[in-house]
C-alpha cells in the first residue's frame, strides 16, 4: 500500500513539482494545490521579507494529526504538506499543501481545512522585517484555544 | 521536599530572551507553577502561551516529578 500522507518541515526551497509527483494516483481525476507566498505588505505597512521560527517536532507531528482528520472527513485523499524554515524574501514560497482525489469537490474542502488547521495549530512564527530596518514577531492564535474547532483564521497572523 | 530542574526552550518571540532557561521548582509541580515561575522573567505573554515535550502540548494539570526538557509556544502563525 501506498502512503497517503507527507508532511516536512524544510529549510531548502518547496517545490509544487514534489507536492504533484507525490499525491499523483491513478485513481484520483483531481489535485488541489495552495501555496503560501510571502506578500510584500502587511497592515498597510511594507515588509520585506519574513523569518519562519519552527518547532519542528510538533510541527510535523501537528501536520500529520491535520492530514488524518481530514483523511476522515474526505475518505481516498493523498495529502503532501510541507513548510519552510528559515528566512525568505518578497516572492518565497512559505507553504505547498497539494491534495488528490477521484473528484475535485473533495479536493478543494480538504486543501481548505488542512491550511486553515495548519494556521491556527502548528508550532509556527513569523518574525517580519521592515524596510525600516526593524522586525516585528507578529501576533498568532493561542494554543490554549486549539480545542476550539470553528475558530477560522483571524487574519492577523498575515495570512 | 526535593528540587527539579526543568529546562524552557524558546521560540518565536520568546527568542528575545535567548535560547532557554532553567528554573528550579519543587517536585511535584505542575504546568501551572512552570508557568507561573516563568511569567515573572518572561511577562505576560506566558499567559497565552503553552509548554510542550517533544511529542505533544502538554495540559496544566500535567504534573514533574523529575528533571524536564519543554518549549514554551507563544501564540502561532504559520501559513
Amino acid at each position: 500500500m501506498s502512503e497517503t500522507i507527507h508532511v516536512e518541515i524544510s529549510e531548502n526551497p518547496l517545490s509544487v513539482q514534489a507536492a504533484c509527483d507525490f499525491v499523483m494516483d491513478d485513481a484520483h481525476g483531481a489535485i488541489d494545490t495552495f501555496i503560501g507566498a510571502v506578500r510584500n505588505h502587511h497592515e498597510g505597512q511594507a515588509v520585506q521579507g519574513i523569518t519562519y521560527d519552527v518547532h519542528k517536532g510538533l510541527a510535523e507531528a501537528t501536520f500529520n494529526d491535520i492530514c488524518l482528520e481530514a483523511q476522515g472527513f474526505w475518505p481516498k485523499t493523498k495529502y503532501y504538506v510541507s513548510h519552510f524554515q528559515g528566512e525568505l524574501d518578497i516572492g518565497g514560497i512559505s507553504v505547498i499543501i497539494a491534495v488528490s482525489a477521484a473528484h475535485r469537490g473533495d479536493t478543494f474542502d480538504a486543501c481548505r481545512y488542512v491550511i486553515e488547521e495548519l494556521k491556527k495549530r502548528s508550532p509556527i512564527w513569523k518574525k517580519e522585517h521592515y524596510p525600516s530596518g526593524k522586525s516585528e514577531w507578529l501576533a498568532g492564535h493561542s494554543l490554549n484555544d486549539a480545542a476550539d474547532a470553528d475558530v477560522s483564521c483571524c487574519g492577523k497572523c498575515g495570512g | 521536599m526535593s528540587e527539579i530542574t526543568i529546562q524552557i526552550q524558546f521560540y518565536g518571540a520568546f527568542r528575545k530572551f535567548g535560547a532557554s532557561q532553567s528554573i528550579t521548582l519543587a517536585s511535584g509541580s505542575n504546568v501551572t507553577h512552570v508557568k507561573q515561575a516563568l511569567s515573572e522573567t518572561l511577562g505576560a505573554l506566558v499567559h497565552d502561551s503553552v509548554l510542550a515535550n517533544d511529542n505533544a502540548v502538554l495540559p496544566n494539570s500535567y504534573v514533574f516529578e523529575g528533571d524536564a526538557v519543554l518549549s514554551i509556544l507563544p501564540p502561532v502563525c504559520g501559513g
